[in-house]
């Protein structure tokens, strides 16, 4: 498919050039090596047994792992996280995808709305727990407005949505901060395609939901599954809305990871390794399986 | 049938879409409307709509919403919050443009073996996920000695970033082509002359719009800081979590919230007119 697969020598000229092709890489590759690949493969050596500095050298070892595996509290860990992960992912895409289709109409005000969306996707996760706390809590504004409308009157008596396994209020800040993201994803995509193959659906004779899910649909797949990629991988690796709004122990894997390296206990930093490790291979294989779910898509459709 | 196709390919809005569209707005910024509340509010009791007590009727105490004259002074630490965050994001910004402009440029001319898995690696940082990256990082950096420093931080920034950082130029330089810097070339210039004056001024609205969003990207991340930070270095991120991490949220803390908000705003404004949905498109769309 290429023409630099050429087998003949290259000359010094072809080298020299290749070689500053390459040096151009340099800084780029040298950060992302020594700091993202340091990182990881530091973090599998020690949950392999491997601290000398806390005295532990008992490399190769699964003992942390095991223990961590052999936990039940591990895999209810581990189901909340996925849970809160997918659950939130899921909507936030039907919200945004919804969103995008309704950005590319004209309508008064566009502008100013198109400024409104993003506005969470500006502002640190933080400020959407504030919200959700003064939104949700049992002291807050739902809260509020249900006594208001007689519901109820005490506040102990409201819909536990913060602190509870259910992690509805965790699951809210991040559809209200994902949501605008995959809008944004979603529409740049109908954008670059135009109305043209739309248009000509429509033509022939296919109805709204016949062309959104025929033509639309695998259009903006692309723009879906690098958006939605990226989102459950954050989901899964999140720590300060399950730490501030989750239900407590059992706690998500990063905020049980998290424990364990503050522990007075310093060897169970080693436990939070294989728990931050066991974390990677979990959301690594999830996001291959995708992948190649979608990739599989993709050829059957004639895509390659 | 005819009626069926003036649906389908009508531009404008269907009854439910903009019912659809309030109802967003109203889940986006509503809830500020009661965090503004809060923080000018001198007693606001369950189960009251509005504020049993506003800071108005207690000015004999205090010129300025009691909340505010918190927030506003040293003791919140919000001002160091806040220079940290624009001094840590802009460092991160400059080294991410020094280090993404050359891979940029030759992800988006050249092509050679090996490429699509060069590009798939450099997407990896933002599939991983953070909370595995920030502790490894800290074991990594308590043992360099530079956890808790400045430094330390801005490194660390650069994981996330540069992924959006090298997208967005590798689209600039894209749509740049290289006819421009060969005709230079050709009538005589200096590869320097050529950078300089060729391809800087043209890439500039481009390396705005990704500087701005490396700048945003930063300025947002909450557990790198945290987690390497130490607690020595402050962010408005990590302030407002320590500010809230009990669960509840006083008028300060609401204050705070606003205050964390406001660099958002500004950024909205500005990023709004440089990036273009297109631009940001292209970095989704494989």
């Amino acid at each position: 498919m290429t023409p630099a697969t050429k087998t003949h020598p290259l000359t010094r000229r072809e080298r020299r050039a290749r070689i500053l092709l390459f040096a151009q890489f340099v800084p780029i590759f040298a950060v992302l090596v020594i700091l993202f690949g340091g990182a990881l493969v530091m973090a599998v050596l020690q949950s392999l047994g491997f601290a000398p500095w806390f005295g532990v050298n008992t490399f190769p070892t699964l003992d942390y792992f095991a223990a961590l595996w052999g936990s039940a509290t591990f895999w209810t860990s581990l189901g909340l996280t996925l849970y809160y992960a997918t659950v939130s992912t899921f909507l936030a895409l039907v919200l945004g995808t919804l969103l995008a289709l309704a950005l590319v109409k004209t309508f008064r005000g566009k502008t100013f709305y198109k400024y409104l969306y993003k506005l969470p996707l500006m502002i640190p996760y933080t400020v959407g727990i504030a919200l959700a706390v003064i939104m949700l809590g049992n002291g807050g504004m739902l809260s509020r407005l249900a006594a208001f409308f007689g519901v109820i009157d005490d506040p102990g008596q409201f819909l536990q949505i913060l602190k509870t396994h259910y992690g509805w209020g965790i699951i809210a800040v991040y559809i209200w901060k994902q949501t605008p993201f995959i809008t944004l994803a979603v529409y740049a995509v109908l954008l670059g395609i135009g109305r043209e193959t739309e248009e000509a659906a429509a033509i022939l004779g296919a109805g709204r939901r016949t062309i959104f899910f025929r033509v639309t649909l695998p259009q903006i797949l692309p723009g879906i599954v690098s958006s939605t990629l990226i989102c459950f991988a954050f989901n899964i690796g999140a720590f300060e809305a399950p730490f501030i709004l989750g239900g407590g122990f059992p706690d998500t894997l990063p905020v049980v990871a998290w424990r364990y390296f503050n522990d007075s206990d310093y060897t169970l930093q080693l436990r939070g390794m294989a728990t931050v490790v066991s974390i990677g291979i979990v959301s690594g294989v999830i996001l291959f399986a995708y992948l190649a779910v979608y990739r599989t898509f993709e050829r059957r459709m004639g895509r390659n | 049938m005819a009626r069926r196709e003036d649906i389908a390919l009508t531009s404008r809005l269907s009854p439910f879409q903009r019912i659809y569209l309030l109802l967003i707005a109203g889940f986006i910024v509503g809830p500020f409307l009661p965090l503004i509340i809060q923080s000018l509010a001198f007693r606001w009791a369950w189960p009251d709509l509005m504020p049993g007590t506003w800071w108005m009727q207690q000015r004999g105490k205090s010129a300025i919403p009691l909340a505010w004259d918190y927030v506003l002074s040293p003791y919140s630490h919000i001002w160091e919050a806040a220079i940290n965050t624009v001094a840590i994001g802009t460092t991160v910004t400059a080294i991410c443009l020094v280090i993404c402009l050359p891979a940029a440029r030759v992800l988006a001319r050249e092509r050679f073996r090996g490429k699509g898995a060069f590009e798939f690696f450099l997407s990896l940082p933002l599939i991983v996920p953070e909370a595995a990256i920030g502790m490894a990082l800290l074991m990594i950096f308590i043992r360099l000695g530079l956890a808790g420093s400045f430094f330390g931080i801005v490194i660390a920034h650069l994981i996330p970033t540069i992924p959006y950082m090298v997208r967005m130029l590798t689209a600039v330089y894209q749509g740049l082509g290289k006819d421009f810097e060969e005709q230079a070339m050709i009538l005589g210039a200096r590869p320097m002359q050529i950078l300089f004056r060729v391809t800087l001024p043209m890439l500039l609205p481009g390396v705005v719009a990704g500087a701005l969003f490396t700048f945003l990207v930063s300025t947002n991340i909450f557990l790198l800081t945290f987690f390497l930070g130490q607690g020595k270095i402050i962010t408005l991120p990590t302030l407002l979590f320590a500010k809230i991490s009990g669960g509840t949220l006083d008028a300060s803390a609401a204050g705070i919230t606003l205050v964390v908000t406001l660099p958002g705003i500004v950024l909205l404004l500005i990023t709004e007119r440089f990036i273009k949905e297109e631009a940001f498109g292209k970095g989704f769309g494989n």
